[in-house]
């Protein structure tokens, strides 16, 4: 995990990143985890909360872990953290231009209805200025087929008023998951990424499954997760067991295609 | 079958429309809004019937009619709205009419907040509206529990033609879990013949779905029916779950849903240190499981005490009293507001109630 942060070296458009899909896909998880591990390297990295629509298991329950990492955490303060109400704090807009050197995460909300709060920033957006990654989950009602993935985009985009600019893989059962969920997950997501035209930017797995030879085999950027939206009956020592280093950790910009998610442990060279 | 991902409200909507529900009336609230919004989508594809109505009163009253003319019919609501619902839920069950209502709980009391709570267990249990009526009540633990119970509800509903409520934390309805669903075009059985639906007469005697007993001897008479059909259901309803762990237990612990697996948890971790809890679970609020959780309470080690846990203030601990008969001492640990207990809390919990066995 050592690393320059200089070497990280995000691309403009890259400073914004936000993280929309389907209810079910992951976002949250897969918008602390990238706020985490960018943190990790060094750069400086804020993330809103903009789930209006979901009233439990949103990353303002990760807030106590990614402010201990230094990540700026921006949520409703006082007890509207707890509301089901379509709250959005002022400190949203700051977030919108980050400085060079700095890396806006946004979590929105599931389906067309979660991300139609990323219309009113509209203005604010200009293109090339955003990413907007789809989240994938192969593994949920309506995004196991490419045509229900496409159908997600479509409806996504025409919400957000924004354009999808890229696609990650997050096929997961939750602790059911293997290997295989997550490979069949990743064929979907090339073929949506294909049928779309639009990148397919990262893989997210489980730390355990982020080691297996075939999962770390992938060309793609990996994302090694660790479950930070846990139900109450559930310790965090499995936690501590995800999130054990992997040995053939790359150092940051050693792999090319690794920019924004240095982590790529098994491009070598 | 292939496991997928859902959140436990959409389970329990496509548990229901595989289950033959073809019609659905709600009104919103959280944590319970996923179910109406993923039943407007799926029973649109099975040519299903999906009404907001204004009220919960509404929805309730629109069960009862649909109920009324014999087809599958469910709704479902949070704390709030269960208590709005209270009326129909009399009137339903007096006209002995069968339909399944959902209860994601929150936590009360009024309007109170949205995070998970098991404080409507007396509502449950003890009947929501007036009079001398009793509903099923089926308490999930987990989203592939929620599925099956709620195939089991409508099942039951039609069996005794009478409300049966699926009664959940919040926890369920918005955790994710992988589920299986039986193979199938994904559409349910219709509903049997029956000799009590209203519907065009066609030369049969006339049928009156009716609750209005003017006369004493008459309402006596249906309440003592009403009677003997809940003394029927009290004697082959009951369900629960016992783990006893191996070679006896000196601590019973009890709970229900999101909190039986939070005990799950603690009675796992302190069993590998040697110590011997055991865990009941009812599933079955209504009828409770009584003579089951007697007979584990009888088989506790000397005198040994029972543990309830409850997300909510002392509730089900009423009929852990009841089953217990004065034969062993009851100890209660709750919380509320939303406030979730962990693994550790439990844990103390347990440990302190076995000090005291010891002692």
């Amino acid at each position: 995990m050592s690393s320059a942060p200089e070497a990280v070296a995000p691309r403009p458009a890259e400073r914004l990143i936000a993280l929309v899909g389907g209810y079910g896909s992951g976002k949250t998880e897969v918008a602390v985890n990238l706020a985490l591990h960018l943190r990790a390297h060094g750069l400086v990295v804020q993330i809103a909360d903009l789930d209006l629509v979901n009233p439990y298991f949103r990353c303002r329950e990760a807030r106590e872990a990614m402010e201990a990492a230094g990540v700026r955490v921006v949520v409703p303060e006082g007890p509207l953290v707890y509301a089901d109400l379509p709250i959005v704090t002022p400190q949203v807009a700051g977030l919108l231009a980050p400085a060079p050197g700095t890396v806006s995460i946004l979590d929105v909300g599931g389906d067309d209805v979660g991300s139609r709060v990323l219309s009113s920033f509209r203005p604010l957006l200009r293109e090339g200025a955003y990413e907007l990654w789809q989240v994938v989950n192969a593994r949920r009602p309506f995004s196991a087929t490419v045509g229900g993935c496409l159908a997600q985009a479509d409806a996504i985009a025409a919400a957000s008023r924004l354009r999808i600019t890229g696609l990650v893989s997050n096929a997961h059962l939750l602790d059911a998951t293997d290997a295989d969920v997550v490979l069949e997950g990743v064929a979907l997501t090339r073929a949506v990424a294909l049928a779309a035209g639009i990148p397919l930017r990262l893989v997210a797995a489980l730390g355990r499954l982020a080691d297996d030879p075939r999962v770390a085999a992938l060309p793609e950027p990996l994302l090694r997760l660790e479950r930070r939206m846990l139900p109450p009956w559930l310790r965090p020592e499995t936690r501590a067991r995800c999130a054990a280093p992997a040995p053939r950790t790359v150092p940051v910009g050693v792999a090319t295609h690794a920019r924004l998610v240095p982590e790529v442990h098994r491009r070598h060279g | 079958m292939t496991k997928i991902l859902m959140k436990g409200n959409e389970a329990l909507g496509e548990a229901a429309v595989r289950a033959g529900c073809v019609h659905f009336f709600g009104y919103p609230i959280t944590p319970q809004t996923e179910i109406p919004e993923y039943l407007v989508k799926r029973l649109a594809q099975v040519g299903g019937t999906f009404v907001q109505a204004e009220s919960e009163i509404a929805a309730i009253h629109m069960v009862m009619g649909a109920s009324g003319v014999g087809v599958r019919c469910m709704t479902s609501s949070s704390s709030p709205g269960i208590s709005l619902m209270a009326e129909g839920m009399s009137y339903i069950a007096a006209c002995e009419l069968p339909c399944v209502v959902v209860n994601m709980m929150r936590a009360g009391p009024g309007l109170g907040g949205i995070l998970p709570a098991q404080s409507d267990y007396h509502q449950a249990t003890r009947g929501h509206g007036h009079g001398d009526y009793q509903v099923i009540v089926l308490a999930p633990s987990s989203v592939q529990e929620a599925v099956d119970l709620m195939g089991l509800a409508f099942e039951l509903a039609e069996r005794w033609r009478n409300p049966v409520m699926v009664c959940a934390d919040g926890m369920i309805g918005q955790m994710m879990e992988p589920v299986e669903f039986a193979d199938g075009d994904g559409r349910g059985p219709p509903m049997p013949p029956n000799d009590w639906a209203l519907g065009v007469r066609e030369g049969r005697r006339r049928r009156i779905v009716n609750s209005l007993y003017l006369s004493p001897e008459e309402l006596l008479a249906h309440n003592r029916k009403l009677k003997a059909k809940y003394d029927a259901i009290a004697a082959t309803e009951r369900r629960s779950e016992l783990d006893a762990g191996a070679g006896g237990y000196d601590v019973l612990v009890v709970a229900f849903g999101t909190m039986a697996r939070i005990c799950r948890t603690a009675v796992d971790e302190l069993r590998a240190e040697g110590l011997r809890p055991a865990l009941f679970r009812p599933i079955s609020l209504k009828p409770f499981p009584y003579p089951e959780l007697r007979r584990a309470l009888d088989a506790i080690d000397g005198d040994g005490p029972v543990l309830a846990v409850e997300m909510s203030m002392g509730q089900m601990v009423d009929d852990v009293r009841l089953a217990a008969e004065g034969t062993r001492r009851v100890l209660f640990h709750g919380t509320a507001g939303g406030v979730v207990p962990s693994p550790d809390d439990v844990a103390a919990e347990i440990r302190a109630a076995l000090g005291a066995a010891v002692a």
